[in-house]
């Protein structure tokens, strides 16, 4: 029992982590209906960009994540055109279409990230990496990790961000009319086109600060994309697709299995659980955990 | 536009390819290398190539292989196995019925090795693997299947032996293993020798690949143990420490496998890597003399810096002592390129007979038991990162310097 | 259609049986027997992503689960490869009736994750039981006979060809199927019953899988849960099948027969460059969603018919969709 609080503060900075992978991602479903198999790509080109910078600059991370967001935003804006005709070509499924589109990038970008930056692993330094806190009190002890914590408060800031953005603002007001009926949107002088690249280039900004911070936390490597792609379709899919306000409780809820599997069940489950648990939601709420996805 | 002059390009390196294939020389050694330059374990892959390549412009730099007072040059011919163990076999069977080598450089791991000894065997080639160590390989008794790096169970012992002979020894430990073939094994190998050694194992654990571990080493913590061994890959083993860190628990040693050794730890870790115990066979400093090719292993890994850039770590050692082994058999037995079938049986008898030093350490392949056909001539150590360099610590009699220990706190670095 | 079939195919088929005569080299033996099986697979796929409109991610499981079924029953049962490898065809339709009556319910995306789920949890209990060998796999015995393979590969596809020609091509199965991708709920309407035909075409998807998988084990004498169930048979399959043209059994024998070919030609001759090799391939399937998003026999046949031959086409086969399902 004295482990909960433990298992719990980890589920919940785990979650922290998941919560950043898949909150953007969430919204480009929401408004453009794809499903990015990319996601993972340019998590890593993300944290690629922090080890580059941090190393030439000498600068903490931290500081760097708005460069990082207006570098890949601008890429992500610039790309969105082409990922458009994929999925308004009437030719076939258009979903399966930008599943495969995205597919053959990801594939490219790994390539790409092979040849540009071999196959080691790497690992960013940043002055929250060495702290943690260490609270005992009533008879608890809890630690938490420096880097862990600001990547939850990075998590909470950007998840109230995107709140903001999409529920006061005129942008966010558009975003949401595209997200509910494309022709209608366009009928009330939404320029679908502009915003769904602006969407698009939110979405790659923030996984990139994301991978930053994934290298600052865990590690950096070319290959290891895939991995956050598995856990970010997760999310998302448990969130219920496109429903944005489920993906904070879908990260905590895989955060915590994950946490709670590895202290108190035979950690070599962990995975196994995780998937079984992700299948048999979906099977009992089809449209995820609220049953609110598109 | 762009795709066709990729296509140009492709097809004109292809033709260029093809012309140096076909311009090969009569007198000299073809030898395949089938090894991982793509996939999952291209990072190990590749330093296994790196380690054959060595070997290779070595022997030609010299001249050749002497056999019988003529000089004959080496040529490798590549062959990528995917991380696969169906492409590994695929270009198995393409080295030796396309380009006809001599005799083949293994991959990189026991899986693809496994699926590729089948194929050799079929073939009558002999292959050594510079690299893959599992048990089941040898286990499986394949006649024209060897190899330079002694089997985990046998290395895994030494660390644990240095580690009980330390003042105060660690009485508790909690051994993790990730859940693949090689980090599986270590950490049985780890578990066994610390019964055996009379550490009490409090908890032990297989996992998931490439799994955040923090919660679990969050409850470790509880437990207080005096020694944390962990079997993983590269990548993994710098989230184990960093994860480590940022819990805040230090134990009095922390203990992995090889991959301690790899450039990549040291450099992504700096200062939270020093003072992490690893097993390994070989470092650059190993004490080591041969009258082979390179006399010693700082010699050896002074010609890795000037070839590659890279300092050499045991893997790229243990494959370029793969050659060495395939040379020295060859000139025994007086081979020339173009084996038949009679002398590649002649080959394996000469290659079950080798008993040699070399910068590597000493090669001698077990003929019977449990490592058939592995290296069993080499002494196992314990080292340990100080400094950000790779020192051996253990066992006693070869110690460079005595092992830091315990532990410093992470805070206090 | 069905005289065209038969042009075009016997005299495939007898090149085919023909050709270990001729070839006697054992590599290339090895690599057009790969082939077969990428084409085999892709096929398979093809049933349920382009006949029926559900992208399967767990494909790859029902590869698996013919291999290490195939594999187990060899080795821990001691049965003959015969009987193993018709066991592993069995488990995986078993395998996909158990997991399709429930995720058959899901649609789009949500399908395609969880038997993305589905398959990742497989490959998680291979890794932990016992039974499997865990994360070191298994080894079976070597019969390293090249022309065996080839034809045991080559009568596998072709059964399957012919069956799923038969099925989607000939027979109103097909059609219904058509339906059901394009109109769940008026399919319906018509009388057909979506939820069972869907499961018949899943288990019609999964048991070649499973059957390609049993003998991948044997002839590949190792498997582990890395190799046979990752994500490598379900996205190669995926973009064999969209880059050949989906929804067709002409597209995905191209696509895997192109993309398979490129690949080995790339592995074989180009192998110091690799990492240009994910680069182009990756390059080559995003272009063609751009380019060509039929697929390249999709969009073949398209230049050929007419727009409006193409129309009267679907009409008629419209009419030819019996009104009620025996049931």
């Amino acid at each position: 029992m004295e482990l909960l609080p433990q298992a719990l503060m980890d589920g919940i900075l785990l979650g922290g982590i998941y919560i950043t992978i898949a909150i953007a991602f969430s919204l480009t479903y929401g408004v453009m209906h794809i499903i990015d198999f990319a996601v993972g790509e340019w998590i890593m080109f993300g944290a690629f960009a922090g080890y580059y910078l941090n190393k030439v600059t000498g600068l903490d991370p931290f500081l760097l994540l708005p460069v990082v967001f207006i570098m890949f935003a601008l890429v992500g804006y610039l790309i969105q055109p082409v990922i458009h005709r994929v999925l308004s070509g009437n030719k076939g499924n258009p979903l399966l279409m930008g599943l495969v589109f995205t597919f053959g990038l990801a594939i490219m970008f790994q390539g790409i990230a092979l040849t540009v930056f071999g196959f080691y692993s790497n690992s960013t330094p940043s002055v929250f990496s060495e702290g943690s806190f260490f609270i005992e009190k009533f008879g608890l002890s809890l630690t938490i990790s420096s880097i862990r914590l600001a990547g939850l408060v990075y998590a909470l800031a950007i998840t109230a961000a995107l709140h903001y953005l999409l529920k006061k603002t005129n942008f966010g007001l558009g975003v949401r009319a595209l997200a509910l009926n494309r022709e209608s949107a366009g009928l009330m002088g939404v320029n679908g086109k502009q915003t769904a690249s602006l969407v698009y280039g939110l979405y790659v900004g923030v996984s990139a600060m994301t991978g930053v911070l994934i290298g600052c936390i865990l590690s950096v490597s070319a290959q290891m994309g895939t991995e956050y792609t598995i856990f970010a379709f997760f999310v998302v899919v448990l969130a219920g697709m496109g429903y944005l306000a489920g993906v904070p409780w879908a990260a905590l809820l895989l955060g915590m299995v994950q946490s709670i599997f590895l202290i108190y069940f035979n950690p070599g489950h962990t995975l196994l659980a995780v998937f079984a648990i992700l299948y048999i939601i979906l099977l009992i709420s089809p449209r995820g955990l609220f049953g609110r996805g598109v | 536009m762009k795709k066709r002059l990729l296509c140009t390009l492709a097809l004109v390196t292809s033709l260029l390819v093809a012309t140096t294939l076909y311009a090969a020389d009569e007198a000299v050694f073809k030898v395949g290398v089938v090894t991982e330059l793509s996939g999952s374990l291209a990072t190990g892959g590749n330093v296994t190539k790196r380690g054959y390549d060595l070997w290779a412009q070595e022997v030609n730099a010299k001249g050749g292989i002497d056999i019988k007072g003529k000089k004959y040059l080496v040529k490798l011919y590549y062959a990528d196995a995917q991380s696969n163990p169906a492409s590994g076999a695929a270009a198995a069977e393409r080295l030796i019925t396309q380009e006809k080598v001599d005799f083949i450089l293994g991959p990189y791991s026991s899986g693809v090795t496994i699926a590729v000894a089948p194929v050799v065997e079929k073939y009558k080639i002999p292959m050594i693997t510079g690299s893959a160590e599992s048990p089941l390989i040898w286990s499986n008794k394949f006649l024209y299947t060897f190899g330079t790096v002694p089997p985990i169970n046998f290395t895994g012992a030494t660390p644990i032996k240095t580690l009980s002979e330390l003042n105060p020894a660690p009485k508790t430990a909690v051994i993790l293993g990730s859940n693949d073939t090689f980090s599986k094994a270590s950490a049985e190998a780890f578990k066994t020798a610390a019964e055996a050694a009379k550490i009490k194992v409090l908890k032990f654990n297989i996992v998931p690949a490439g799994q955040d571990l923090t919660p679990l080493l969050s409850a470790v913590r509880g437990l207080k143990p005096d020694l944390i061994a962990f079997g993983g890959h590269d990548e993994e083993l710098i989230k184990l420490v960093k994860s480590l860190r940022q819990i805040d628990y230090t134990p009095k040693a922390l203990l992995m496998h090889y991959g301690v050794t790899e450039p990549a730890f040291v450099e992504a870790l700096g200062k939270d890597a020093n003072q992490v115990f690893g097993a390994s066979v070989w470092t650059n400093t190993a004490k080591t003399k041969s009258a082979i090719l390179w006399p010693t292993a700082a010699s050896y890994d002074a010609a890795s810096m000037k070839a590659f850039n890279t300092p050499a770590d045991y893997t790229q050692a243990g494959s370029s002592a793969a050659g060495i082994a395939f040379q020295v058999a060859l000139q025994k037995i007086g081979a020339t390129p173009g084996m038949s079938e009679a002398k590649r049986t002649e080959l394996i008898k000469a290659l079950e007979q080798v008993n040699i030093d070399t910068f590597y350490g000493k090669v001698k392949f077990a003929t019977s038991g449990e490592y058939y056909h592995a290296n069993v001539g080499m002494t196992p150590l314990t080292v340990q990162i100080q400094n950000g360099k790779t020192v051996i610590v253990g066992p006693k009699n070869i110690q460079e310097v005595p092992a830091q220990y315990p532990l410093t706190p992470w805070k206090n670095r | 259609m069905k005289d065209k079939s038969i042009r075009w195919g016997l005299p495939i088929l007898l090149i085919l049986i023909a050709l270990p005569a001729v070839v006697q080299d054992t590599f290339f033996l090895r690599v057009i027997t790969e082939a077969i099986m990428w084409i085999g697979l892709a096929l398979a796929f093809d049933v349920l992503a382009g006949y029926t409109g559900y992208l399967n991610f767990g494909h790859g499981a029902f590869f698996g689960l013919g291999a290490y079924t195939t594999a187990i029953l060899m080795m821990q049962a001691h049965w003959p490869f015969a009987l193993a490898l018709p066991m592993g065809g069995v488990l995986a339709g078993v395998g996909a009736l158990v997991a399709g009556l429930p995720t058959l319910r899901l649609k789009g995306a949500y399908f395609a994750i969880a038997t993305w789920a589905l398959s990742r949890a497989v490959q998680q209990l291979a890794l932990i039981m016992d039974i499997t060998g865990g994360p070191d796999g298994m080894r079976l015995p070597s019969f390293l006979n090249p022309q065996f393979f080839y034809y045991l590969m080559l009568a596998i596809v072709a059964v399957t060809f012919a069956l799923l020609w038969f099925l989607l091509e000939c027979s109103p199965f097909g059609l219904k199927l058509k339906a059901i991708r394009e109109d769940d709920q008026g399919a319906m309407a018509l009388g057909l019953n979506p939820t069972k035909l869907k499961m018949q075409a899943f288990i019609l998807s999964a048991v070649p899988t499973g059957i390609l998988g049993g003998v991948y084990a044997y002839w590949i004498t190792f498997i582990d849960p890395a190799s046979t169930l990752g994500d490598l048979v379900s996205d190669q399959a995926l973009v064999m099948v969209v880059f050949g043209g989906m929804g067709t059994l002409v597209g995905p024998v191209i696509g895997a027969l192109l993309i398979f070919a490129f690949k080995t030609l790339f592995w074989a001759y180009l192998s110091d460059f690799q990492l240009l090799y994910l680069i182009i391939l990756g390059a080559v399937i995003a272009l063609s969603v751009v380019f060509i998003p039929n697929g390249l026999w999709g969009t073949l046949r398209g230049l050929r018919s007419h727009k409006k031959s193409e129309e009267k086409k679907d009409e008629s086969l419209a009419a030819k969709l019996p009104q009620n399902e025996g049931e």
